[in-house]
């Protein structure tokens, strides 16, 4: 598997009003094309930046972040498509329209994206709910909308910023289910922020750990396992463990820094 | 309709009436200057006497309005955007534009005055000064609070800086510029009617100016009828129009 | 401080620009800095017009009357339409609509009744200051949170308590705001109604030198006026910055 994202020794630093704030210090980073990358950690390690340079919205300090054997300096749409915590849709858009929107930027013409978007309705599980208003849908169906907005680029990278973070938990188990049976049909390579620890385990082929502020990469687990996982395996359970005990520090680490 | 709205229509019903009641009643007694305080009756009846005159000096204000509108819509929108856009310009030019629209406009009227002449030229820049000024403000801060996460959005899928404008943050600011047309109508109207108060030939204003110098007390009392009802209508018109248009708000 | 150094160098080039344009197009007429200056020196040594300072006391007094007035009424008519929901549903529409009429042409009728006197200038300096008062408080009633109040009568407190107690720092925010646009209005409507025709007082000033053509002396009476406006909102900040710091 060739590395399709390639992080080299990337280093962000923040100006704060009580001084300067190191983000990031020396990650490098790996992820093969197909995979679906967890990255993990504690608040304020840097995972939601580190993502953004991946996108290619936050430059880094120091170091450089590599798609596809290029540099990464501003987003590109064609290649990475990325969707954020809060679905960020435009409210004065219908969902359809929403779904629409990178494919509008890119000047696909009108019958074009609309039969593209009409047609990710369907997998979105919207399909009634086309023609209506962001303020008319339930978040999970708004982040529904942001995802499907994502894969009506068609990228080969989809870059998720803690996606379901805003959604109660019941909503969160779905909607990782459907997320997982989405990206097994497109074969899409995903980069997925996360706090969950289940949902780390539920659905990645490797889980990245970062370290408290300045954040580093701690560690790495690769998943191999087949899907769907059975979480309740003796061999997850101790996965698990492993897991929360690589993060569990860091996180105590971060807490005591407030 | 529920007990209460039946109780509120009531009230608004009998109030009005009893005012106009106790108004007639009080002017037929003689308990005030008919020359000061007429009775509604003979402001009704002086409806009919000045109704031609008083119709076209509404019309006349009504049009140097609705230029002095365009005008303060147009620039008070782009000025806007591109101030409101651009952070840096906002920083610096933010005290400049809250002390001018602070300004009393009125202390320049003179002054426009004597340089424009009387009539409808200082009318129409007066007028759209008043207007511009709290669109600007208004549209300034609209443009501001723009959601970030939808810029950051629109970026992150590859959006030019021109498609940004077009397919963000117009769309997004489109409340704030109903709601500054909203506000507009009343403040133009009301510069072109100080003008004509002030120094005009022609128009609502100097009609009733001259009405209550020739202490025509219900010619007066009909004509500010007849500017009040213009305005609220104008304004119930454009608040039907900004409800249509903010169906995706909700 | 870039910000600062940028600010002065644009209000520089402005100054400049009016020194040059004015003195090539018509000085007279277009008052270059260099000509004002000397008459605002004239005036506030009482030279160009000796009664500048009764005239300003007037209207101060004009406009200290009208919002007090406005104070009054406003508080008033606010509690009255915000305590009571039927009264409140009945008239705050009636009072929007009036509000959508621009109070100018409540003037001509003001004129009439009051004559060219300060009456005139109070009444419509207080009809432009008792709207955003009204409202102010009717809004600041409504915008308060029904749980506080369920709260505070669950603890046993007595309706007085609970408006002096809960209501008033609840709604402290947009009442004090209300007051502030208040001020700024009569304020306004007072200088406005002198301005359209007075005897007496800073607009009549004004109106003076305007129809002399001494445009000099008529841009040294506006900074004056200018500065009893800036100095009012002042005032009224600072109020609201100690009633904001009193409530938190």
């Amino acid at each position: 598997m060739s590395d399709l994202i390639a992080v080299e020794h990337v280093g962000k630093q923040y100006q704060t009003s009580s001084g300067p704030v190191e983000a990031l210090h020396d990650v490098s980073l790996a992820v093969g094309a197909g995979e679906f990358c967890t990255v993990i950690g504690p608040s304020g390690c840097g995972k939601s930046t580190l993502l953004g340079m991946l996108g290619g919205l936050v430059a880094a300090d120091s170091g450089r972040v590599l798609v596809d054997g290029r540099p990464v300096t501003a987003p590109d749409p064609r290649r990475v498509a990325t969707v954020f915590q809060e679905a960020g849709l435009f409210p004065w858009r219908t969902a359809l329209e929403n779904v629409e929107f990178g494919l509008e930027v890119q000047g696909v013409p009108r019958e074009r994206r609309r039969a593209v978007a009409t047609e990710l309705l369907g997998p979105l599980g919207l399909r009634d709910f086309g023609a209506k208003y962001p303020r008319e849908l339930s978040g999970g169906m708004r982040q529904r909308v942001a995802i499907g907005r994502a894969l009506a680029i068609d990228t080969q990278i989809i870059l998720m910023d803690e996606p379901f973070g805003a959604l109660d938990e019941q909503t969160r188990l779905l909607m990782g289910e459907w997320l997982l049976d989405i990206w097994r049909r497109t074969r899409k390579t995903v980069v997925f922020v996360t706090h969950s620890l289940h949902e780390a385990l539920a659905l990645s082929t490797r889980v990245v750990v970062m370290t408290a502020r300045p954040g580093r990469i701690k560690s790495v687990l690769e998943l191999p396992m087949p899907y769907p996982r059975a979480m309740e395996s003796p061999e997850m359970a101790a996965l698990r463990a492993r897991l929360w005990g690589e993060i569990r520090d860091e996180s105590r680490r971060a807490m005591g820094e407030r | 309709m529920s007990a209460e709205t039946l109780r509120v229509r009531v009230l608004q019903a009998a109030s009005v009436l009893a005012l106009f009641a106790a108004w007639e009643g009080v002017a037929r007694a003689g308990w005030v200057d008919p020359l000061f305080v007429p009775a509604p009756s003979a402001v009704a009846r002086a409806f009919g006497r000045i109704g031609g005159s008083a119709l076209a000096g509404l019309g006349d204000t009504l049009l140097k309005t609705a230029v002095a509108y365009v005008l303060s819509v147009v620039f008070g929108v782009a000025f806007g955007v591109a101030i409101g856009s651009v952070r840096a310009l906002r920083e610096v030019l933010s005290p400049f534009v809250v002390a001018v629209y602070g300004m009393p406009k009125i202390l320049v009227l003179p002054w426009i005055v004597l340089i424009l002449g009387f009539g409808t030229a200082p009318a129409i820049v007066y007028g759209t000064i008043h207007g511009f000024f709290p669109i600007l403000v208004l549209v300034i801060g609209g443009v501001r609070d723009v959601d970030r996460t939808l810029v950051t959005v629109a970026r992150a899928f590859g959006a030019s800086t021109w498609q940004l404008y077009w397919k963000v943050l117009l769309p997004a600011i489109v409340p704030t510029v109903l709601a500054g047309m909203r506000l507009g109508i009343v403040f133009c109207l009301l510069g072109v009617l100080i003008v004509e108060m002030f120094a005009g030939v022609r128009g609502m204003g100097h009609v009733m100016g001259s009405l209550a110098n020739g202490f025509q007390a219900p010619e007066l009392f009909a004509a500010t009828a007849l500017v009040s009802a213009a305005s609220i209508a104008i304004v119930l018109a454009l608040d039907t129009l900004n409800d249509r248009l903010s169906h995706w708000r909700g | 401080m870039r910000v600062l150094a940028l600010r002065a160098a644009i209000l520089a080039a402005f100054l400049l620009a009016w020194e040059g344009t004015a003195r090539a197009a018509n000085p007279l007429l277009y008052v270059p800095p260099s000509a004002a200056l000397p008459a605002l020196a004239r005036l506030l040594t009482l030279d160009s017009y000796p009664d500048l300072v009764p005239s300003l006391l007037l209207t101060l007094r004009e406009i200290a009357i009208a919002y007090g007035l406005a104070i009054a009424a406003g508080l008033g008519c606010g509690a009255a339409l915000g305590l009571n929901r039927v009264i409140g549903r009945a008239y705050a529409p009636i009072l929007g609509a009036l509000y959508a009429v621009p109070a100018v042409v409540w003037y001509p009728s003001l004129m009439l009744f009051f004559g060219l006197d300060a009456a005139s200038k109070i009444a419509f300096g207080f009809l432009l200051g008792f709207f955003p008062i009204t409202l102010a408080v009717l809004a600041g009633i409504r915008q308060v949170n029904p749980h506080m109040l369920a709260v505070a009568r669950a603890f046993g407190a007595r309706p007085p308590t609970v408006f002096v107690k809960v209501m008033i720092p609840a709604m402290m925010f947009t009442l004090v705001g209300g007051l502030r646009t208040g001020l700024a209005l009569s304020v306004i409507g007072v200088i406005v109604g002198e301005v359209l025709g007075s005897k007496s007082g800073m607009g009549s000033l004004i109106n003076h030198a305007y129809g002399l053509f001494r445009t000099a002396d008529y841009v040294a009476l506006v900074l004056v006026t200018l500065a009893l406006v800036v100095g009012s909102d002042a005032i009224a900040s600072a109020v609201e910055g100690r009633a904001q710091r009193w409530s938190e």
